[in-house]
Formats: structure tokens, sequence, C-alpha cells
């Protein structure tokens, strides 16, 4: 039998299944915000604390809302006495541990808004993590 | 062979417990001799004992107003640099700023002189009218200043206020890099003192009511 009969591919499918869906209720979003942007201003930025209760490590890789034109996962980092911005392609949660996305940290960069935000409003984004969970979450602009 | 460097060992430690303890008792001085504390540089702010006076420059503040060493003469000034495009770092510190210009208004009797500026270094998508916007979303009285690069460069130099902005006719959204600090003008044009990031609101209001007193008393 080679690996790729359908017999081990239907159970590695049902076995990511189960796995996802185990891992979907360990990884959890709390205080999940962006921050109001002044009138004319096309980039925002979002914040929040995750929480990985899975045994294993989670690997952030990407963000999407329907809301924006593009999300990114950004880190503010301070080089040479300068403050900038920096991609960062993935982010590493491990077992059993928070990570704080604040303000001149980690955030999620928010380009071109697609409806006008102001402070009360909500928006959904969707983390995106390697094992293939997809975490959506509420964020409330707030000023 | 062995009495030798037992010897010297004791000595080793003695000089090190002797400069423990000489740290322990210098600390102790510092900390009751508050004059002298307040000119150390702490996490917070650095206060300058001999403030450098600033030499001209010339730029434009949102109401297109010529923004030069005239006008930071008679008014205690906080300047910051950033970027209207600037999703993180600017909003973060132009947020607390208002709140620090709120409580000092509400703390310090005749805070009328004190003005809060923030400057672009990113004069190619910021003009005037945009940083005005930008800034007075934050606080009404918030001024906003752009002008040239060579004019920016130069008073961001004199405070030592490095930035960095890679402009990639291609990409629409170029990376900038700026220092975050808030720096302190006095009423006579001088570098006074400067505040590192992480910031906090009350913090400022409560240093800069010191040493405003402090600078009064020096008949600034």
């Amino acid at each position: 039998m080679k690996w790729r009969h359908p017999v081990f591919a239907g159970l590695t499918w049902a076995l990511t299944l189960v796995a996802t869906a185990s891992e979907a209720a360990g990884v959890s979003v709390r205080d999940a915000w962006v921050r109001e942007s002044p009138p004319g201003v096309a980039m925002m930025a979002g914040y929040m604390t995750l929480r990985n209760d899975t045994p294993r490590a989670q690997l952030l890789v990407a963000a999407n809302s329907s809301d924006f034109e593009a999300v990114m996962i950004h880190r503010t980092i301070v080089k040479d006495g300068m403050t900038g911005m920096v991609r960062a392609p993935q982010i590493e949660l491990l077992p059993a541990s928070s990570l704080i996305f604040a303000p001149g940290g980690y955030h999620l960069m928010l380009l071109s808004p697609k409806r006008t935000l102001r402070a009360g409003d909500r928006v959904d984004i969707t983390l995106e993590f390697r094992s293939g969970l997809r975490l959506p979450a509420s964020f409330e602009v707030r000023k | 062979m062995k009495k030798k460097p037992l010897k010297f060992s004791i000595m080793i430690a003695s000089v090190v417990l002797a400069a423990m303890l000489a740290g322990v008792w210098l600390a102790a001085t510092y900390r009751e001799n508050d004059s002298r504390a307040m000119f150390l540089p702490d996490r917070v702010m650095t206060l300058f004992p001999d403030p450098k006076p600033l030499t001209a420059f010339a730029l434009t503040d949102h109401r297109n107003r010529v923004f030069d060493l005239a006008s930071l003469k008679g008014k205690w000034s906080f300047l910051f640099f950033g970027f209207t495009h600037c999703p993180d770092v600017c909003p973060a510190t132009l947020a607390i700023l208002a709140r620090a210009r709120d409580n000092i208004d509400k703390n310090i009797v005749g805070a009328e002189d004190v003005q809060f500026v923030f400057i672009s270094v990113d004069p190619r998508r910021d003009t005037a009218d945009k940083v005005g916007q930008y800034v007075t979303y934050f606080h009404p009285g918030f001024l906003g200043v752009t002008g040239d690069n060579a004019q920016i460069g130069n008073l961001a130099g004199q405070l030592g206020a490095a930035y960095e902005v890679s402009i990639e006719p291609s990409v629409e959204n170029y990376p900038v890099y700026h220092n975050a600090s808030v720096f302190l003008v006095d009423p006579l044009a001088r570098y006074h003192a400067v505040f590192t990031p992480p910031l906090d609101a009350e913090v400022i209001g409560k240093r800069f009511k010191v040493l405003r007193e402090l600078a009064g008393a020096k008949a600034t």
C-alpha cells in the first residue's frame, strides 16, 4: 500500500479535522481592539491578547478581513535609536502562553478600511495558523 | 604557592566589598539629595543641566504660517517627529501627549505658554493640510508642522532626532524610521529635556511641573 492510498488520505483528513477542532477550542483572542484613525488616514492598527492553551506551539502566519484592503502582521522595532515597523512573517505562540499585541510592539496593520470606522464599531478579522486553524475574532474600534 | 593566590583573592574580595558599600552609600546620598538627583538621567526624562540653544530653521505650520526659532521663544514646546502614514507609534504617542496636555492644563496655573508640535519627517506625503487634520484630531490645540527636507533635517539634527525615509517610487507605503522621543524646548529656545518611550501622560505632566518650577527659579 502506498502512502497516497485513499484510506490513508481519508485518515489524515479526519485526523486533521479532529486536531483543528480541538485546537480551535485551545487558542483564543481577548481584548481585541482597533485604534480609531484620524480623518483621511488609511492605515490603522489592531491589538489583542492571543492565548494558546493547546499542548503544541501555534504559528500565526496570516490575518485577513473583508473590512480592509489588506491585513499584515507587523512589529514595531527600534533600530539605531529610530522606531520603525517590520513585517513579522510568522509568530510562534508557545504552549500554555499568551502573546500581547500592543502599541509599540506586535500589531495587525490594517490597510485602507472599506467603510468609515468610528469608536464603537466592530470589525471581524480572521487569524490563520500554520496548523490550518482559522480563528475569527471581533475587534472593537476605540478612540 | 597556594598562599599567595588566597591572599590575593581576599584582597580582591575586600575591594569588591568596599566598592559595593560605596555604591550603596552613593545611591543613598543621591536619593536624599533631590536637587542633584534631578539631573540624573532616568528611564522617563533626561534633563540637561546646560540646555543647548537652538539655531535658525524655517518650517511651515498647518495654518500655513512660518514656524521658526521665533515660534519657539516665550513658550515651552513639546516636539514630536513622525508621519501620518504611521499606524502604531505616532497615534499612540499623540494620544498620550493629548492626555499630557490636558493634565498640564489642569494642574499648572498659567500653562498657556505651552505648545505641542508634531513635525512630519515625510513631507512628500504630508502636506500642511494633511498634518493639520491629523494632529487636531488628537487635540484641537496641537500644531502640525511640515517643510522641506533640508529644514526638517536641520531641526531634527539639532535635537538628535534621527530619521530615515526609504522612498521607493513603486511602493505606496514606503518605510519610515524615526526617533520616537518627545523633545522639550524651553522659552529661550534651548533644548531643555527629552522624554523617552515608553511615555506616560501623568508622568510627563508631573515632571514638566517640577522642571518648570525649577527653571522659573533660575529666571528663565
